[in-house]
Protein backbone atom coordinates (compact mmCIF):
# COMPACT_ATOMS: atom_id res chain seq x y z
CA UNK A 1 0.00 0.00 0.00
CA UNK A 2 1.66 3.55 -0.88
CA UNK A 3 0.13 5.91 2.08
CA UNK A 4 3.32 7.94 0.69
CA UNK A 5 2.71 12.14 -0.08
CA UNK A 6 3.46 12.61 -3.89
CA UNK A 7 6.21 15.44 -2.55
CA UNK A 8 7.78 15.85 0.43
CA UNK A 9 10.99 17.52 -0.39
CA UNK A 10 9.95 20.35 2.18
CA UNK A 11 9.07 18.07 4.91
CA UNK A 12 12.86 15.65 3.98
CA UNK A 13 14.57 19.07 4.28
CA UNK A 14 13.38 19.71 7.25
CA UNK A 15 13.85 16.48 8.87
CA UNK A 16 17.43 16.92 7.64
CA UNK A 17 17.98 19.67 9.10
CA UNK A 18 17.43 19.05 12.51
CA UNK A 19 18.98 15.54 12.35
CA UNK A 20 22.16 17.01 10.96
CA UNK A 21 21.59 19.65 14.21
CA UNK A 22 21.65 16.85 16.42
CA UNK A 23 24.51 15.20 15.23
CA UNK A 24 26.16 18.66 14.52
CA UNK A 25 26.42 19.18 18.52
CA UNK A 26 27.22 15.44 19.06
CA UNK A 27 30.01 15.58 17.15
CA UNK A 28 31.06 19.14 18.10
CA UNK A 29 31.14 17.92 21.84
CA UNK A 30 33.02 14.84 21.16
CA UNK A 31 35.65 16.97 19.20
CA UNK A 32 36.48 19.56 21.46
CA UNK A 33 36.80 16.84 24.35
CA UNK A 34 40.20 15.94 22.54
CA UNK A 35 41.65 19.45 22.73
CA UNK A 36 43.61 21.14 26.20
CA UNK A 37 41.95 23.45 28.66
CA UNK A 38 43.84 26.16 27.19
CA UNK A 39 42.71 25.85 23.61
CA UNK A 40 39.21 25.53 24.33
CA UNK A 41 39.08 28.46 26.38
CA UNK A 42 41.34 30.87 24.75
CA UNK A 43 40.97 28.96 20.69
CA UNK A 44 37.55 27.50 20.62
CA UNK A 45 37.61 27.96 16.72
CA UNK A 46 41.33 27.71 15.65
CA UNK A 47 42.37 24.98 14.14
CA UNK A 48 43.37 22.60 17.21
CA UNK A 49 47.51 21.81 18.37
CA UNK A 50 46.65 19.50 20.60
CA UNK A 51 44.47 16.36 19.84
CA UNK A 52 44.07 13.67 22.12
CA UNK A 53 43.19 11.51 24.99
CA UNK A 54 44.19 13.61 27.71
CA UNK A 55 41.03 14.80 28.95
CA UNK A 56 39.89 11.41 29.49
CA UNK A 57 43.05 10.31 30.96
CA UNK A 58 42.28 13.27 33.62
CA UNK A 59 38.77 11.86 34.05
CA UNK A 60 39.67 8.55 34.75
CA UNK A 61 42.77 9.55 37.23
CA UNK A 62 41.74 12.77 39.07
CA UNK A 63 38.12 13.08 38.88
CA UNK A 64 37.30 9.29 39.26
CA UNK A 65 34.77 9.06 36.37
CA UNK A 66 34.64 5.00 37.45
CA UNK A 67 33.30 5.97 40.91
CA UNK A 68 30.26 8.09 39.70
CA UNK A 69 29.85 5.26 36.51
CA UNK A 70 29.77 2.83 39.34
CA UNK A 71 27.26 4.68 41.48
CA UNK A 72 24.73 5.38 38.44
CA UNK A 73 24.90 1.52 37.32
CA UNK A 74 24.31 0.16 40.96
CA UNK A 75 21.12 2.71 41.42
CA UNK A 76 20.08 1.57 37.83
CA UNK A 77 20.50 -1.82 38.15
CA UNK A 78 18.92 -2.28 41.89
CA UNK A 79 16.03 0.28 40.76
CA UNK A 80 14.98 -2.06 37.63
CA UNK A 81 15.10 -5.34 39.73
CA UNK A 82 13.06 -4.22 42.49
CA UNK A 83 10.50 -2.41 40.27
CA UNK A 84 10.83 -5.57 37.86
CA UNK A 85 9.99 -7.84 40.01
CA UNK A 86 6.99 -5.58 42.59
CA UNK A 87 5.71 -4.34 39.76
CA UNK A 88 5.04 -7.89 37.93
CA UNK A 89 4.18 -9.63 41.35
CA UNK A 90 1.52 -6.99 41.74
CA UNK A 91 0.27 -6.88 38.34
CA UNK A 92 0.06 -10.87 38.24
CA UNK A 93 -2.33 -10.36 41.66
CA UNK A 94 -4.72 -7.79 39.92
CA UNK A 95 -5.10 -8.94 36.71
CA UNK A 96 -5.12 -13.10 37.52
CA UNK A 97 -6.99 -13.34 40.26
CA UNK A 98 -10.62 -11.91 40.93
CA UNK A 99 -11.59 -10.34 43.65
CA UNK A 100 -13.64 -7.45 45.67
CA UNK A 101 -12.04 -3.79 44.91
CA UNK A 102 -9.78 -5.37 41.98
CA UNK A 103 -10.53 -2.21 39.70
CA UNK A 104 -10.31 -0.16 42.75
CA UNK A 105 -6.68 -1.50 43.25
CA UNK A 106 -5.64 -0.63 39.88
CA UNK A 107 -6.61 2.73 40.25
CA UNK A 108 -5.11 3.10 43.48
CA UNK A 109 -1.56 1.90 41.35
CA UNK A 110 -2.34 4.25 38.80
CA UNK A 111 -2.97 7.77 40.58
CA UNK A 112 1.13 7.89 41.11
CA UNK A 113 1.19 8.88 37.66
CA UNK A 114 -0.24 12.33 38.54
CA UNK A 115 2.00 12.90 41.16
CA UNK A 116 6.08 13.41 40.18
CA UNK A 117 8.05 12.00 43.43
CA UNK A 118 8.68 16.29 43.37
CA UNK A 119 5.48 16.83 45.08
CA UNK A 120 6.12 14.72 47.93
CA UNK A 121 10.02 15.03 48.55
CA UNK A 122 10.11 16.55 51.78
CA UNK A 123 8.19 13.50 53.38
CA UNK A 124 10.26 11.53 51.37
CA UNK A 125 13.49 12.68 52.26
CA UNK A 126 12.13 12.45 56.28
CA UNK A 127 11.25 9.24 55.95
CA UNK A 128 14.83 8.08 54.08
CA UNK A 129 16.39 9.91 56.61
CA UNK A 130 14.41 8.71 59.75
CA UNK A 131 15.31 5.46 58.29
CA UNK A 132 18.94 6.49 58.23
CA UNK A 133 19.55 5.85 54.63
CA UNK A 134 20.11 9.69 53.48
CA UNK A 135 23.71 9.85 51.68
CA UNK A 136 23.52 6.26 50.78
CA UNK A 137 22.59 4.95 47.14
CA UNK A 138 19.80 2.46 48.95
CA UNK A 139 18.15 5.87 49.98
CA UNK A 140 17.89 6.59 45.96
CA UNK A 141 17.36 2.83 44.94
CA UNK A 142 14.19 3.00 47.41
CA UNK A 143 12.44 5.91 46.51
CA UNK A 144 12.84 5.39 42.67
CA UNK A 145 11.62 1.92 43.05
CA UNK A 146 8.54 3.14 44.77
CA UNK A 147 7.40 4.77 41.20
CA UNK A 148 5.37 1.81 40.10
CA UNK A 149 2.37 3.17 38.16
CA UNK A 150 3.35 2.89 34.72
CA UNK A 151 4.91 -0.79 34.79
CA UNK A 152 2.09 -2.22 37.15
CA UNK A 153 -0.43 -0.68 34.20
CA UNK A 154 1.52 -1.90 31.63
CA UNK A 155 1.45 -5.77 33.01
CA UNK A 156 -1.55 -5.68 34.83
CA UNK A 157 -3.22 -5.33 30.98
CA UNK A 158 -0.96 -8.20 29.74
CA UNK A 159 -1.68 -10.84 32.62
CA UNK A 160 -5.62 -10.23 32.35
CA UNK A 161 -5.21 -10.53 28.72
CA UNK A 162 -3.69 -13.60 29.51
CA UNK A 163 -5.92 -17.14 28.30
CA UNK A 164 -6.99 -18.85 31.19
CA UNK A 165 -6.22 -22.00 30.26
CA UNK A 166 -2.30 -21.34 30.34
CA UNK A 167 -3.17 -20.96 34.05
CA UNK A 168 -4.87 -23.82 34.92
CA UNK A 169 -2.93 -26.15 33.20
CA UNK A 170 -0.20 -24.91 34.92
CA UNK A 171 -2.55 -25.59 38.40
CA UNK A 172 -3.36 -29.21 36.76
CA UNK A 173 0.21 -29.97 36.61
CA UNK A 174 0.37 -29.69 40.66
CA UNK A 175 2.59 -26.03 40.58
CA UNK A 176 1.83 -24.03 43.87
CA UNK A 177 0.79 -19.78 42.92
CA UNK A 178 4.65 -18.85 42.96
CA UNK A 179 6.16 -21.70 40.77
CA UNK A 180 2.83 -20.49 38.03
CA UNK A 181 4.00 -17.35 38.65
CA UNK A 182 7.55 -17.77 38.32
CA UNK A 183 8.01 -20.80 35.71
CA UNK A 184 5.11 -19.81 33.60
CA UNK A 185 3.96 -15.94 33.42
CA UNK A 186 6.80 -14.23 34.05
CA UNK A 187 8.52 -15.55 31.07
CA UNK A 188 5.88 -14.85 28.92
CA UNK A 189 5.79 -11.07 29.90
CA UNK A 190 9.41 -10.54 28.55
CA UNK A 191 8.72 -8.19 25.99
CA UNK A 192 6.30 -5.83 28.36
CA UNK A 193 9.16 -6.29 30.63
CA UNK A 194 11.74 -4.98 28.10
CA UNK A 195 9.82 -2.32 27.65
CA UNK A 196 9.67 -1.13 30.88
CA UNK A 197 13.14 -1.69 31.40
CA UNK A 198 13.78 0.44 28.49
CA UNK A 199 11.36 3.60 29.60
CA UNK A 200 12.78 3.35 33.39
CA UNK A 201 15.98 2.99 32.41
CA UNK A 202 16.36 6.10 30.52
CA UNK A 203 14.61 7.85 33.56
CA UNK A 204 16.55 6.45 36.26
CA UNK A 205 20.03 7.15 34.60
CA UNK A 206 19.19 10.28 33.92
CA UNK A 207 17.59 11.03 37.30
CA UNK A 208 18.39 14.54 38.55
CA UNK A 209 16.54 15.57 41.60
CA UNK A 210 16.36 12.52 43.87
CA UNK A 211 20.26 12.06 43.42
CA UNK A 212 20.71 16.22 44.18
CA UNK A 213 18.27 15.85 47.45
CA UNK A 214 19.66 12.55 48.63
CA UNK A 215 23.40 12.14 48.16
CA UNK A 216 25.55 14.52 49.88
CA UNK A 217 29.64 13.05 49.01
CA UNK A 218 31.41 12.72 46.54
CA UNK A 219 31.85 9.27 47.16
CA UNK A 220 28.07 8.20 46.50
CA UNK A 221 27.30 10.82 43.61
CA UNK A 222 26.14 9.66 40.24
CA UNK A 223 27.01 10.62 36.58
CA UNK A 224 24.45 14.09 36.15
CA UNK A 225 25.78 15.28 39.49
CA UNK A 226 29.55 15.11 38.70
CA UNK A 227 28.81 16.73 34.78
CA UNK A 228 27.30 19.49 37.03
CA UNK A 229 30.21 20.21 40.04
CA UNK A 230 32.15 20.35 36.68
CA UNK A 231 30.04 22.66 34.19
CA UNK A 232 29.21 24.51 37.74
CA UNK A 233 32.91 26.01 36.97
CA UNK A 234 33.76 25.93 33.05
CA UNK A 235 37.09 28.02 33.32
CA UNK A 236 38.74 25.46 35.58
CA UNK A 237 36.71 22.41 34.26
CA UNK A 238 35.66 22.96 31.18
CA UNK A 239 38.03 19.79 30.04
CA UNK A 240 36.60 17.96 32.51
CA UNK A 241 33.53 18.95 31.11
CA UNK A 242 33.59 17.96 27.63
CA UNK A 243 35.28 14.75 28.21
CA UNK A 244 32.63 13.67 31.02
CA UNK A 245 29.80 14.71 28.67
CA UNK A 246 31.06 12.74 25.65
CA UNK A 247 31.70 9.37 28.08
CA UNK A 248 28.24 9.84 29.47
CA UNK A 249 26.58 10.39 26.38
CA UNK A 250 28.30 8.93 23.25
CA UNK A 251 28.40 5.15 24.60
CA UNK A 252 25.19 5.03 25.46
CA UNK A 253 23.61 6.37 21.75
CA UNK A 254 25.87 4.29 20.02
CA UNK A 255 24.01 1.52 22.23
CA UNK A 256 20.72 3.28 21.45
CA UNK A 257 21.29 3.60 17.45
CA UNK A 258 22.33 -0.13 17.41
CA UNK A 259 19.43 -1.40 18.87
CA UNK A 260 17.04 1.59 18.20
CA UNK A 261 14.71 -0.67 15.99
CA UNK A 262 13.39 -2.81 19.18
CA UNK A 263 13.87 0.39 21.95
CA UNK A 264 11.92 2.77 20.18
CA UNK A 265 9.42 -0.35 19.79
CA UNK A 266 9.42 -0.70 23.83
CA UNK A 267 9.05 2.68 24.36
CA UNK A 268 5.82 2.95 21.82
CA UNK A 269 4.01 0.43 23.69
CA UNK A 270 4.66 1.99 26.43
CA UNK A 271 2.87 5.42 25.43
CA UNK A 272 -0.11 3.53 23.98
CA UNK A 273 -2.90 3.52 27.21
CA UNK A 274 -6.65 3.66 27.08
CA UNK B 1 -3.30 -18.13 58.09
CA UNK B 2 -6.24 -19.57 56.07
CA UNK B 3 -7.68 -16.65 56.00
CA UNK B 4 -4.38 -14.98 53.62
CA UNK B 5 -4.59 -19.11 51.83
CA UNK B 6 -7.58 -18.21 50.63
CA UNK B 7 -6.68 -15.28 49.22
CA UNK B 8 -3.01 -15.96 47.36
CA UNK B 9 -2.92 -12.74 45.62
CA UNK B 10 -2.54 -10.91 48.79
CA UNK B 11 0.96 -12.41 48.75
CA UNK B 12 1.71 -11.11 45.34
CA UNK B 13 0.08 -7.53 45.63
CA UNK B 14 1.21 -7.11 49.60
CA UNK B 15 5.02 -5.77 48.95
CA UNK B 16 4.78 -4.02 45.80
CA UNK B 17 1.32 -2.03 47.63
CA UNK B 18 3.68 -1.82 51.09
CA UNK B 19 6.88 0.60 49.04
CA UNK B 20 3.81 2.17 46.60
CA UNK B 21 2.13 3.46 49.96
CA UNK B 22 4.85 4.63 51.87
CA UNK B 23 7.04 6.25 48.86
CA UNK B 24 4.40 7.42 46.20
CA UNK B 25 1.02 7.67 48.13
CA UNK B 26 1.51 8.39 52.03
CA UNK B 27 4.10 11.63 51.28
CA UNK B 28 1.02 13.79 49.45
CA UNK B 29 -1.06 13.37 52.50
CA UNK B 30 1.79 13.65 54.72
CA UNK B 31 2.96 16.95 52.79
CA UNK B 32 -0.41 18.79 53.80
CA UNK B 33 -0.36 17.89 57.14
CA UNK B 34 3.43 19.16 57.83
CA UNK B 35 2.41 21.88 55.70
CA UNK B 36 -0.15 22.99 58.33
CA UNK B 37 2.98 23.34 60.47
CA UNK B 38 6.06 25.99 61.35
CA UNK B 39 8.70 23.85 61.23
CA UNK B 40 12.25 23.81 60.30
CA UNK B 41 12.67 19.74 59.83
CA UNK B 42 14.68 19.14 63.09
CA UNK B 43 12.97 21.24 65.99
CA UNK B 44 9.74 20.92 67.51
CA UNK B 45 6.40 21.64 64.75
CA UNK B 46 3.86 24.23 66.15
CA UNK B 47 0.81 23.48 64.90
CA UNK B 48 -0.52 27.18 62.66
CA UNK B 49 -3.35 25.99 60.98
CA UNK B 50 -3.67 27.75 57.57
CA UNK B 51 -1.07 30.48 58.21
CA UNK B 52 1.14 29.53 56.03
CA UNK B 53 -0.95 29.47 53.48
CA UNK B 54 -1.91 32.93 54.65
CA UNK B 55 1.45 34.01 54.25
CA UNK B 56 2.62 32.30 50.68
CA UNK B 57 -0.53 34.43 49.27
CA UNK B 58 -0.15 37.77 51.51
CA UNK B 59 3.44 38.09 51.85
CA UNK B 60 4.14 40.35 48.90
CA UNK B 61 7.83 38.30 48.23
CA UNK B 62 6.79 35.16 48.48
CA UNK B 63 3.74 35.51 46.10
CA UNK B 64 5.99 37.28 44.24
CA UNK B 65 8.39 35.02 43.40
CA UNK B 66 5.05 31.71 43.47
CA UNK B 67 3.52 34.17 40.27
CA UNK B 68 7.04 34.84 38.46
CA UNK B 69 7.88 30.97 38.79
CA UNK B 70 3.83 29.72 38.01
CA UNK B 71 4.14 32.19 34.99
CA UNK B 72 7.23 30.54 33.66
CA UNK B 73 5.54 27.30 34.36
CA UNK B 74 2.70 28.35 32.43
CA UNK B 75 5.09 29.89 29.61
CA UNK B 76 6.62 26.58 29.31
CA UNK B 77 3.13 24.67 28.84
CA UNK B 78 1.87 26.78 26.44
CA UNK B 79 5.10 26.77 24.21
CA UNK B 80 4.98 23.33 24.39
CA UNK B 81 1.13 22.49 23.63
CA UNK B 82 1.52 25.40 20.62
CA UNK B 83 5.24 24.47 19.17
CA UNK B 84 6.00 21.33 20.12
CA UNK B 85 2.75 19.02 19.95
CA UNK B 86 2.35 20.13 16.50
CA UNK B 87 5.91 19.28 15.96
CA UNK B 88 5.54 15.86 17.22
CA UNK B 89 2.64 15.18 15.48
CA UNK B 90 3.72 16.54 12.07
CA UNK B 91 6.92 14.40 12.30
CA UNK B 92 5.37 11.53 13.38
CA UNK B 93 2.57 11.85 10.38
CA UNK B 94 5.94 12.00 8.20
CA UNK B 95 7.55 8.50 10.21
CA UNK B 96 4.13 7.10 9.88
CA UNK B 97 4.25 7.73 6.24
CA UNK B 98 7.24 6.00 5.55
CA UNK B 99 9.70 9.47 4.59
CA UNK B 100 12.93 8.20 3.15
CA UNK B 101 15.19 7.76 5.79
CA UNK B 102 12.54 7.55 8.34
CA UNK B 103 14.67 4.94 10.67
CA UNK B 104 17.07 7.65 11.11
CA UNK B 105 15.30 10.27 11.67
CA UNK B 106 13.63 8.61 14.37
CA UNK B 107 16.67 7.78 15.93
CA UNK B 108 18.15 11.32 15.38
CA UNK B 109 15.18 12.83 16.70
CA UNK B 110 14.49 10.49 19.78
CA UNK B 111 18.48 10.23 20.84
CA UNK B 112 18.50 13.48 22.64
CA UNK B 113 16.24 11.96 25.66
CA UNK B 114 19.34 9.29 26.33
CA UNK B 115 21.44 12.62 27.19
CA UNK B 116 21.67 13.89 31.02
CA UNK B 117 20.11 17.10 31.46
CA UNK B 118 23.58 18.57 32.82
CA UNK B 119 25.19 17.46 29.57
CA UNK B 120 22.11 18.91 27.55
CA UNK B 121 22.65 22.36 29.31
CA UNK B 122 26.33 22.17 28.52
CA UNK B 123 25.76 21.48 25.15
CA UNK B 124 23.57 24.71 24.99
CA UNK B 125 26.74 26.69 26.78
CA UNK B 126 28.79 25.46 23.58
CA UNK B 127 26.33 26.75 21.15
CA UNK B 128 25.15 30.19 22.73
CA UNK B 129 27.72 31.23 24.78
CA UNK B 130 28.94 34.53 24.88
CA UNK B 131 32.38 33.93 24.03
CA UNK B 132 32.84 30.38 22.81
CA UNK B 133 29.20 30.00 21.52
CA UNK B 134 29.24 28.63 17.93
CA UNK B 135 26.02 30.87 17.62
CA UNK B 136 27.89 33.87 17.91
CA UNK B 137 30.51 32.90 15.60
CA UNK B 138 27.92 31.65 12.92
CA UNK B 139 26.43 35.42 13.29
CA UNK B 140 29.74 36.83 12.89
CA UNK B 141 30.50 34.32 9.54
CA UNK B 142 27.15 35.93 7.83
CA UNK B 143 28.34 39.39 8.65
CA UNK B 144 25.62 40.08 11.10
CA UNK B 145 28.46 40.98 13.76
CA UNK B 146 26.60 43.45 15.60
CA UNK B 147 23.78 40.99 16.77
CA UNK B 148 26.25 38.62 18.71
CA UNK B 149 24.62 38.27 22.22
CA UNK B 150 25.69 36.24 25.50
CA UNK B 151 22.51 34.33 25.01
CA UNK B 152 22.72 32.10 27.73
CA UNK B 153 23.01 35.00 30.37
CA UNK B 154 19.89 36.90 28.88
CA UNK B 155 17.55 37.60 31.60
CA UNK B 156 14.56 38.31 29.00
CA UNK B 157 15.51 35.15 26.88
CA UNK B 158 16.33 33.15 30.07
CA UNK B 159 12.85 30.78 30.24
CA UNK B 160 12.87 30.83 26.14
CA UNK B 161 16.46 29.13 26.70
CA UNK B 162 15.25 26.65 29.05
CA UNK B 163 12.30 25.84 26.49
CA UNK B 164 14.84 25.27 23.86
CA UNK B 165 16.32 22.87 25.65
CA UNK B 166 13.65 21.04 27.16
CA UNK B 167 11.93 20.93 23.38
CA UNK B 168 14.69 19.48 21.80
CA UNK B 169 15.51 16.57 25.12
CA UNK B 170 11.69 15.47 24.57
CA UNK B 171 10.48 15.72 21.31
CA UNK B 172 11.14 12.50 20.71
CA UNK B 173 9.26 11.10 23.20
CA UNK B 174 5.72 12.36 22.44
CA UNK B 175 6.71 11.50 18.36
CA UNK B 176 7.15 8.34 19.17
CA UNK B 177 3.72 7.80 21.56
CA UNK B 178 1.52 9.26 18.27
CA UNK B 179 3.77 7.09 16.07
CA UNK B 180 2.47 3.84 18.25
CA UNK B 181 -0.73 5.49 17.99
CA UNK B 182 -0.75 6.41 14.37
CA UNK B 183 0.15 2.19 13.52
CA UNK B 184 -2.57 1.36 15.39
CA UNK B 185 -5.18 2.95 13.16
CA UNK B 186 -6.89 0.42 10.53
CA UNK B 187 -4.92 0.43 7.35
CA UNK B 188 -8.50 -0.25 5.81
CA UNK B 189 -9.43 2.96 6.88
CA UNK B 190 -6.50 4.88 5.42
CA UNK B 191 -6.85 2.94 1.98
CA UNK B 192 -10.51 3.99 1.84
CA UNK B 193 -9.37 7.61 2.10
CA UNK B 194 -7.05 7.12 -0.36
CA UNK B 195 -9.18 5.74 -2.72
CA UNK B 196 -11.64 8.04 -2.66
CA UNK B 197 -8.62 10.49 -3.40
CA UNK B 198 -8.16 12.19 0.11
CA UNK B 199 -4.71 14.19 -0.59
CA UNK B 200 -2.26 13.15 1.99
CA UNK B 201 -2.66 16.07 4.90
CA UNK B 202 -6.49 16.22 4.23
CA UNK B 203 -5.97 12.35 5.71
CA UNK B 204 -4.03 13.79 8.03
CA UNK B 205 -6.63 15.89 9.76
CA UNK B 206 -10.16 13.76 8.75
CA UNK B 207 -8.50 10.40 9.79
CA UNK B 208 -5.12 10.66 11.66
CA UNK B 209 -5.74 13.07 13.74
CA UNK B 210 -9.39 11.93 15.00
CA UNK B 211 -8.68 8.09 15.79
CA UNK B 212 -5.34 9.57 17.73
CA UNK B 213 -7.40 12.07 20.08
CA UNK B 214 -6.73 10.13 23.10
CA UNK B 215 -3.64 9.69 23.05
CA UNK B 216 -3.32 13.93 21.76
CA UNK B 217 -4.92 14.54 24.80
CA UNK B 218 -2.80 12.10 27.25
CA UNK B 219 0.16 13.79 25.85
CA UNK B 220 -1.56 17.15 27.07
CA UNK B 221 -1.80 16.39 30.50
CA UNK B 222 1.85 14.58 30.69
CA UNK B 223 2.85 17.94 29.18
CA UNK B 224 1.05 19.79 31.72
CA UNK B 225 2.77 18.12 34.97
CA UNK B 226 5.86 18.28 33.27
CA UNK B 227 5.88 21.70 33.05
CA UNK B 228 4.15 22.36 36.64
CA UNK B 229 7.09 19.84 38.11
CA UNK B 230 9.98 20.56 36.12
CA UNK B 231 13.08 21.66 37.90
CA UNK B 232 16.72 20.50 36.54
CA UNK B 233 17.16 22.57 33.68
CA UNK B 234 16.40 25.76 35.84
CA UNK B 235 18.44 24.42 38.17
CA UNK B 236 21.45 23.68 36.58
CA UNK B 237 21.19 26.86 34.43
CA UNK B 238 20.10 29.38 37.06
CA UNK B 239 21.28 27.46 40.26
CA UNK B 240 19.11 27.81 43.39
CA UNK B 241 17.98 31.39 43.40
CA UNK B 242 16.59 30.75 39.53
CA UNK B 243 19.11 32.80 37.79
CA UNK B 244 19.73 36.98 37.03
CA UNK B 245 16.36 38.69 38.17
CA UNK B 246 14.72 34.83 38.33
CA UNK B 247 14.27 34.87 34.53
CA UNK B 248 14.47 30.86 35.03
CA UNK B 249 12.28 30.50 38.11
CA UNK B 250 9.56 27.69 37.92
CA UNK B 251 7.41 25.90 40.43
CA UNK B 252 9.67 23.54 41.29
CA UNK B 253 12.35 25.28 42.03
CA UNK B 254 10.88 27.46 43.72
CA UNK B 255 9.58 25.02 46.16
CA UNK B 256 13.50 23.65 46.16
CA UNK B 257 14.38 26.49 47.16
CA UNK B 258 12.41 27.20 50.20
CA UNK B 259 12.18 23.55 51.17
CA UNK B 260 16.26 23.02 50.91
CA UNK B 261 17.61 26.05 50.69
CA UNK B 262 21.14 26.68 49.25
CA UNK B 263 22.72 23.32 49.59
CA UNK B 264 21.91 22.20 53.21
CA UNK B 265 20.83 19.06 53.50
CA UNK B 266 18.62 19.40 56.20
CA UNK B 267 16.51 21.86 54.76
CA UNK B 268 17.29 25.46 54.74
CA UNK B 269 19.36 27.05 56.72
CA UNK B 270 18.24 30.46 57.14
CA UNK B 271 14.50 29.93 56.43
CA UNK B 272 13.04 28.57 60.62
CA UNK B 273 9.72 27.34 58.55
CA UNK B 274 11.95 25.48 55.55
CA UNK B 275 9.67 22.30 55.67
CA UNK B 276 6.57 24.46 56.68
CA UNK B 277 6.51 26.69 53.67
CA UNK B 278 8.01 24.38 51.03
CA UNK B 279 5.14 21.34 51.86
CA UNK B 280 2.51 23.97 51.44
CA UNK B 281 3.74 25.43 47.80
CA UNK B 282 4.39 21.55 46.94
CA UNK B 283 0.41 20.84 48.28
CA UNK B 284 -0.45 24.44 46.27
CA UNK B 285 1.28 22.81 43.20
CA UNK B 286 -0.42 19.49 43.87
CA UNK B 287 -3.68 21.05 43.43
CA UNK B 288 -2.92 22.69 40.84
CA UNK B 289 -2.15 19.74 38.92
CA UNK B 290 -5.26 17.84 40.75
CA UNK B 291 -7.57 20.09 39.30
CA UNK B 292 -6.37 19.94 35.80
CA UNK B 293 -6.39 15.77 36.07
CA UNK B 294 -9.95 15.78 36.96
CA UNK B 295 -10.68 17.88 34.44
CA UNK B 296 -9.02 15.48 31.84
CA UNK B 297 -10.31 12.66 33.27
CA UNK B 298 -13.72 13.62 33.07
CA UNK B 299 -13.75 14.89 29.98
CA UNK B 300 -12.04 11.66 28.37
CA UNK B 301 -14.66 9.75 30.25
CA UNK B 302 -17.72 11.70 28.98
CA UNK B 303 -16.19 11.41 25.64
CA UNK B 304 -15.94 7.66 25.61
CA UNK B 305 -19.58 7.39 27.32
CA UNK B 306 -20.36 9.69 24.30
CA UNK B 307 -18.75 6.83 21.47
CA UNK B 308 -20.13 4.16 22.98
Amino acid sequence: MNLKARRTYASSAILWLYSSFTLFVLGYMTYQAFRSKKELLSNTFGWPEVFNFANFGKLFAEAGFHRYFFNSVLILAATLLIVIGLSSMVAYGIGRFRFRFKNGLLVYFLIGLMFPVQLGIVPIFLLIRDMGLMNSQWGVVIVLASGLSMPVFLLTTFFEKLPADLYESAKIDGAGEWTTFQRVMFPLASPVVFSICIIMSVQIWNQFFVPLIMLQSEAKKTIPLMIMKFTNNLMYNIDLAMAGSVMATVPILILFFIFSGRVLEGVASGGIKG
Amino acid sequence: MAWFKKRPFLWFILPGFALYSLFTVYPIFSAFQISLNRWDGIGPKTFVGFANYAELFGNKELFGQLTGAFRHSVVLFLLNTLAVLPGQLYMAYLLYSRIKGHRFFQAMIFSPQFIATPVIVFMGTLIFDGNIGVFNKLLEAVGLGEWTRPWMGLPELGIYIVWMMVAWSGIGVGMIFFLGAMKMIPVEMMEAALLEGASYWRRFFSIVLPQIKTTVLNMLILTYIFAMTMFDFSFILGGVSGGINRSVDVMALFFYRIAFGDNSAVGGTMNVNAMGMGTTIACVMFSVIFVVAVVQVVLTYRRTEDGA
